[in-house]
């Protein structure tokens, strides 16, 4: 805040030859300018919330997201672990072409001593 | 400065009316007291929505922007062994539904679809659906997988929609599923390990509640959020090797096709250790279409639900119990008259051949299965070889109930039935009870536990729970799941007693060896069982319907047994003898040295 100095030197009825006399004042701001000022403030901080909260929103659709993919995700693991397990059975095993040309098991000989 | 020359207008200013300014101070007046009743009413509407209804309003409130659902968790795989490894038999897929509505015309756009993507998976025709007059809602395929259900969604047809749900799948098909039970359509375990279980594999539900956005999109803003999350079913590994099952449950279809019997039981263990390698029951049914069967009795284990008299398989307790009180030994005589008679009852031996007619050792009482001799071992178990007294029932009482467990459930992680064992001194006729029993008739035990005393009686007399869980799958590796099962073992018999049974079980099987049934270099001992069935209260001695069984063991030559294999055979009204039930425990002996690789002994 700026100080003012006025004279008062025609303002005064008790003038003394050879000395200024000044009266110091604080400019201050009017109310509507306050007012304004904590409109603005309060816009501004108002924005940032908003802002922030938008941010974080994102954020959570960003999440969502990422779960879905990962419930896809698990989905298509399960579907393949059980595609596996179907290839791997015994059924398919013994229907397999690999099985179609082995020969039947013969009882096993053991070398004795 | 010069006077400027203004030219006064001529207007006059009239004082307002009296009477009009009173009129408005009236209507200024009004307008103030109907403002204010406004706002009084507003204030007053205001502090009953804020401070009377508060929280009537914000739980309403909280309902539209509160996401709360439960996050489910995921039921427990089951695994069998094959070989050293875990081989999945129970997993868990999302599979979709397809629904139409038959009342959009799109009729040739499905049928295209479903026949190019989904026709395995079709479940109603779509001429009958589309026949129904104003029909909007039909299930046309089930079970879909998620890669053929994204392929019809693509085709972006308007009257099709999909509805998600979590499917229990059985990739060996009806492999076992007496054993591994079912999940239904609450998702609860059903019968078996599935329905035993059912807490270990179901695991514990999360729960979410969030402030959520109109697109039900949980949002981290708010106070009151929770999230808790699910606790996954255990994954569980049993003991059953897959393989073996397999093979086993092919010979026991191949048994019921040969001969007269209509259902099959089959339990292979593990003698040192009481696990279970194989449980099979046949007939089977496909566990992922539970609904389909049309008898209950199919999905009944009969291992561990079915106490049943497995006739002269008693025998091998009956006469452990007296070996091990040291009343006898194999080599023990009493003379054989083919019958005795006890409480006026005359109890005929099965085998009636003159040849064996006088005095005979027990080991050929066994042989020939003689019921008069297995009632020799409980007169000589009362201290008096000339009839049936209380310390002799007290004592096989003793033997059968505590030692042997027989009429208890065993503890093993499956839902089992207990039987009974007959009261040695409370009832009428105790003493024709009691020579009954020591042959398997009149009493009722389930075959696991019958086995799991026999494995008693060969390795060495030690009684151990039976298990069938090997343990919990956790990052491929097999980590022990904790007391599942009660684990006890209890030496019950001496090791002398214990050799003296194998050798004789052996013996019962010497003309298997004359025959090439059972090879060069394996000790096979084994001991039949055939069961008169009970009609109207009594024995029915027609032999119109028999229960055959089966029980023995494998082992390479000179060296302790390892396994235990029981096959139970039976069909309603059909006579069914050990001798079908000891075909396949043959059949199953030899395929159990090919595929466990047995090599023989000495």
């Amino acid at each position: 805040m700026q100080d003012q100095y006025i004279t008062r030197r025609h303002a005064t009825t008790t003038f003394i030859q050879g000395r200024n006399t000044v009266r110091h004042t604080r400019r201050s701001l009017g109310s509507i300018s306050q007012i304004v000022i904590v409109s603005m403030l309060t816009l501004v901080f108002g924005l940032i919330y908003v802002a922030e909260g938008t941010k974080a929103t994102s954020f959570d659709y960003e999440i969502s997201s990422v779960e879905s993919e990962i419930t896809e995700m698990n989905a298509k693991k399960d579907d393949l672990a059980v595609e596996k397990a179907r290839l791997t059975s015994v059924a398919a095993a013994k229907t397999s072409t690999v099985a179609a040309v082995m020969e039947d098991a013969a009882v096993a000989g053991y070398a004795t001593e | 400065m010069p006077r400027s020359n203004i030219q006064r207008s001529n207007v006059r200013y009239s004082a307002p009316n009296s009477g009009d300014a009173a009129n408005s101070h009236h209507r200024i007046k009004i307008l103030k007291k109907v403002v204010l009743v406004t706002l009084a009413i507003i204030a007053v509407r205001l502090f009953a929505i804020q401070i009377i209804e508060h929280d009537h309003w914000v739980a309403k409130a909280d309902e539209q922007h509160t996401l709360l659902e439960a996050i489910v968790a995921k039921r427990g795989e089951i695994y069998m062994m094959d070989g050293d490894e875990p081989a999945a038999v129970v997993l868990n897929q999302t599979t979709y539904q397809i629904i139409i509505d038959p009342s959009v015309t799109e009729k040739d756009k499905i049928q295209h679809a479903l026949a190019t993507y989904a026709a395995t998976y079709q479940t109603a025709d779509l001429d009958e659906v589309y026949s129904e007059e104003g029909l909007r809602y039909a299930i046309i395929a089930k079970n879909v997988p998620k890669s053929i259900a994204d392929q019809i969604a693509a085709e972006e047809i308007s009257a099709v929609w999909f509805a998600k749900n979590n499917q229990r799948v059985y990739p060996e098909g009806d492999l076992a599923s007496g054993l591994l039970g079912f999940v239904n359509a609450d998702g609860i375990g059903q019968y078996g390990v599935e329905g035993s279980l059912n807490n270990l594999l179901s695991g514990k539900d999360g729960l979410l509640k969030s402030t959520a956005d109109v697109n039900k999109v949980a949002l981290s803003i708010g106070n009151d959020n929770v999230k808790i999350p699910a606790e996954d079913g255990k994954n569980i590994v049993l003991s059953v090797d897959r393989g073996l099952q397999k093979g086993v449950e092919e010979r026991a279809i191949n048994a019921i096709n040969n001969t007269a019997a209509s259902n099959a039981s089959v339990l292979i263990m593990n003698s040192n250790t009481g696990e279970v390698l194989t449980m099979a029951n046949l007939p089977d049914y496909d566990p992922a279409n539970y609904g389909n069967v049309t008898d209950a009795s199919a999905y009944v284990n009969y291992v561990t639900d079915d106490p049943y008299e497995p006739a002269s398989i008693c025998k091998n307790f009956a006469f452990s119990a007296a070996i091990n009180e040291g009343v006898m030994t194999p080599d023990t005589t009493f003379f054989n008259q083919h019958y005795e008679e006890v409480d006026d009852w005359k109890i005929w031996n099965a085998e009636q051949r003159s040849s064996l007619y006088g005095t005979l050792t027990m080991r050929q009482a066994l042989y020939w299965s003689l019921n008069t001799g297995s009632i020799y071992a409980l007169k000589l178990l009362g201290g008096d070889p000339t009839r049936i007294n209380q310390q002799g029932r007290e004592k096989l009482y003793d033997y059968y109930y505590n030692k042997f467990r027989l009429g208890q459930a065993t503890g093993i992680e499956l839902i089992e039935a207990e039987g009974y064992i007959e009261d040695p001194n409370e009832g009428w006729g105790r003493d024709s009870t009691y020579a009954n029993m020591t042959f398997g008739q009149n009493l009722k035990i389930t075959m696991l536990q019958t086995a799991t005393a026999f494995s008693a009686v060969i390795n060495g007399g030690y009684w151990r729970t039976p298990t069938v869980v090997k343990g919990e799958l956790v990052d491929d590796k097999i980590v022990p799941l904790g007391s599942t099962s009660t684990g006890i073992e209890d030496k019950i018999l001496s090791d002398e007693t214990s050799a003296m049974m194998r050798e004789m079980l052996i013996n019962n099987r010497d003309y298997k060896v004359r025959d090439g049934t059972d090879r060069p270099g394996y000790d096979v001992g084994g001991k039949s069982g055939t069961a008169q069935v009970v009609r109207n209260g009594a024995y029915d001695d027609t032999f119109a319907e028999l229960v055959g069984s089966y029980i023995g063991f494998v082992a390479p030559a000179g060296e302790m047994p390892e396994y235990v294999i029981m096959v139970r055979m039976w069909g309603e009204g059909q006579s069914i003898g050990s001798g079908d039930a000891m075909g396949l425990f043959d059949d199953i002996s030899n395929y159990l040295i090919n595929y466990l690789k047995i090599k023989p002994g000495a």
